[in-house]
């Protein structure tokens, strides 16, 4: 008899055991939400850049470059809204407007950024545009970004020799909001 | 359905075996403990475990972290939890399963001073550890850590499947010492493991841009056998577990376990194990990828140059892939076992007792004994150290109970009792690990227990 209870009192230390009524389910509201930032554009301009092959100034120039961020699915699916951050140093002797868009594969605009004007000896200028993809679900189709520098027309013509730059430099932080 | 999830979860820890075994050890000359330490000398002629049925064992422990730390039905936010988890482990701390599954164990003695085992057992070996700083990367991002380096080096892990055909013998050398060994011939279908990764990615403020992305000795080396072949992941059950049986496409390694039991008087006992020292060469089905190298990134530098039409993007992607590459490859590693180390000093005491063994030889013992175990793992990051107090006392003829408590890597309040009893030749053993987390064992760091059936012949 003695052994049944000790085989008793045994199997009943290690099975009667109990858990904590745990809640799986909690896994449904676990929302991943991280914010990636990183460098987007930059560049530097002298006057010289903005003459043509013939002296002429060009009052607007233009470059364009694939972004293909967006194209990833997890980020497509799941961004919420991107921040554009840029700081701007106009050395020029006239005011710059910066005009950037955002276009899909075809060249088709997905959003244009509300002009960024920039006066002239303006050396500290910063910009931040947000942007809820609720509100502009195309965004989303990015796949290209152009950004056109468009210089005030104020009759002359700069000194193409001059050495005062127009600084440009952005970056784009993506929010994220992911199911489990 | 919660509970059936959780009956589930401790189903499949039902099939895992500790690593250490601080109730098995050298108890109730069991024959599983012979796996532990090759010296302990049984005392009956032969024996046979019940196929599939000998070893039936578990181990699951996470080091700083415990089901009840996120699954809790508190109120709490479950992103607010995890979040807390992130803050409070270190890339130190560590999850691990360990499953072995005795498909066959027997032994017999040979002559009256050899004791002859051997016996095939299946294998889950894994451990991993937080990978900390990728873990905040992808819950957080880099936005809120500019200037944190976030760390590849805490990518580490190693995961083994594999079959173990095993031979051992111990041998009596004299009335006071005994020793043992064991040859394994390792049979591996799946290997999964990265450890010494080094590299940073950091993001900064910069001068041209208004962020630099730094990529500084990056040298992540991410090996695989067994799971890709020709490109695509094995995914036949069959094949799988055939390797680990010597299978067509298996890997084979050697191992050695050796032992040895002094006793340095009547009462006080001696003894020690070294296992699986081993190796296992994976050549087959091997799929390894690499990336090393260093970059920095600093977004898309626009030329404004009418006369070239370049392609930015084309170029970072180069740059990429240049300076940052990602390779992979077929080529053939070795990994080293896990090897562990047991130490025990017992000392017997209380009434003396008389077993009739083999061959009208009886043996002497105590009904009650005391004493310290020392367990030691060689883990990917550190030796991880157990160290156990136990009791241990014949309760009736034939039928021992054992009580330890442990300090180790997950908890310093490890209590578990382990039973044994034979009637007539059958012999049954049951061992569990944790009691003082029984009223919940959601909220334990490490549960494991052993079950097992054998027939014992004098």
């Amino acid at each position: 008899m003695k052994f049944f209870r000790i085989l008793f009192i045994t199997s009943a230390l290690i099975f009667n055991s109990c858990a904590e009524d745990l809640d799986f389910d909690q896994v449904n509201d676990y929302v991943l939400r991280p914010i990636y930032t990183s460098a987007l554009t930059s560049f530097t301009l002298l006057p010289a850049q903005l003459f043509d092959s013939n002296g002429v100034q060009q009052n607007s120039i233009t470059d364009i470059t694939n972004f293909e961020v967006f194209t990833d699915d997890f980020v497509k699916d799941n961004i919420v809204k991107i921040d554009f951050y840029s700081e701007i140093k106009n050395d020029f002797d006239r005011a710059v407007t910066i005009n950037i868009d955002f276009l899909d594969r075809n060249n088709n605009v997905v959003y244009s950024f509300t002009p960024i004007q920039v006066q002239s000896k303006e050396l500290d200028f910063t910009y931040l545009e947000e942007i809820a993809i609720a509100s502009n679900p195309t965004l989303s189709e990015t796949f290209k970004i152009r950004v056109e520098a468009v210089l005030e027309n104020t009759g002359t013509q700069m000194n193409p020799n001059s050495t005062e730059e127009f600084e440009f430099k952005s970056a784009i932080t993506v929010y994220i909001e992911a199911d489990f | 359905m919660k509970k059936l999830f959780l009956f589930t979860c401790l189903f499949s820890v039902l099939q895992l075996q500790s690593q250490n075994k601080q109730i098995l050890y050298d108890f109730a000359d069991l024959p599983q403990t012979l796996l532990l330490n090759p010296a302990i000398e049984p005392s009956y002629k032969f024996h046979v475990g019940l196929p599939f049925l000998s070893g039936i064992s578990s181990n699951i422990g996470s080091s700083n972290f415990k089901l009840t730390d996120i699954f809790a039905n508190d109120g709490r936010s479950i992103n607010d939890k995890i979040s807390s988890i992130i803050n409070s482990i270190s890339s130190r701390d560590f999850g691990t399963i360990n499953t072995q599954i005795e498909i066959i164990n027997a032994g017999f003695r040979l002559r009256d001073n050899y004791y002859i085992n051997f016996g095939f057992y299946q294998e889950i070996d894994a451990i991993g550890y937080f990978p900390r700083d990728l873990l905040v990367f992808f819950n957080e991002g880099n936005a809120t850590n500019l200037n944190r380096p976030f760390s590849a080096s805490h990518i580490r892990y190693k995961f083994d499947y594999l079959g173990v055909l095993h031979a051992g013998i111990s041998k009596i050398i004299n009335d006071k010492l005994s020793v043992g060994g064991r040859l394994k011939i390792y049979s591996s279908s799946i290997n999964l493991q990265s450890n010494n990764n080094t590299g940073t990615f950091t993001t900064v403020n910069g001068q041209n841009s208004i962020y630099r992305h730094i990529f500084s000795n990056v040298n992540i080396n991410l090996l695989t056998s067994g799971l890709i072949e020709d490109n695509e992941f094995v995914d036949d059950a069959k094949s799988i577990i055939k390797n680990t049986f010597f299978g067509s496409n298996s890997n084979v390694g050697l191992g050695f376990d050796f032992g040895l039991n002094y006793k340095i008087s009547d009462q006080l006992q001696f003894s020690a194990s070294l296992l699986d020292v081993g190796f296992i060469t994976y050549k087959n089905n091997v799929k390894n990828t690499r990336i090393r190298g260093d970059h920095i990134f600093e977004g898309v530098e626009f030329e404004y140059d009418a006369n070239s039409n370049l392609d930015y993007w084309g170029q970072i992607d180069q740059a990429f892939k240049d300076q940052l590459p990602n390779t992979e490859d077929e080529v053939a590693y070795t990994s080293f076992r896990p090897v562990k180390l047991n130490a025990a000093l017992k000392y017997s005491f209380g009434e003396k007792r008389r077993l009739l063994c083999y061959n009208e030889v009886y043996k002497d013992y105590y009904e009650n004994a005391i004493g310290a175990q020392l367990f030691s793992v060689s883990r990917p990051l550190t030796t991880q150290l157990a160290l156990t107090l136990f009791y241990e006392k014949e309760l009736i003829k034939n039928t021992w109970a054992k009580l330890t408590y442990t300090v180790d890597d997950f908890s310093y309040t490890n209590i578990s009792f382990g039973f044994s009893t034979q009637v007539s030749k059958f012999n049954f053993y049951i061992m569990a690990d944790n009691l003082l987390e029984f009223s919940n064992l959601s909220a334990a760091n490490s549960l494991s227990f052993q079950l097992g059936f054998n027939l014992l012949f004098n």
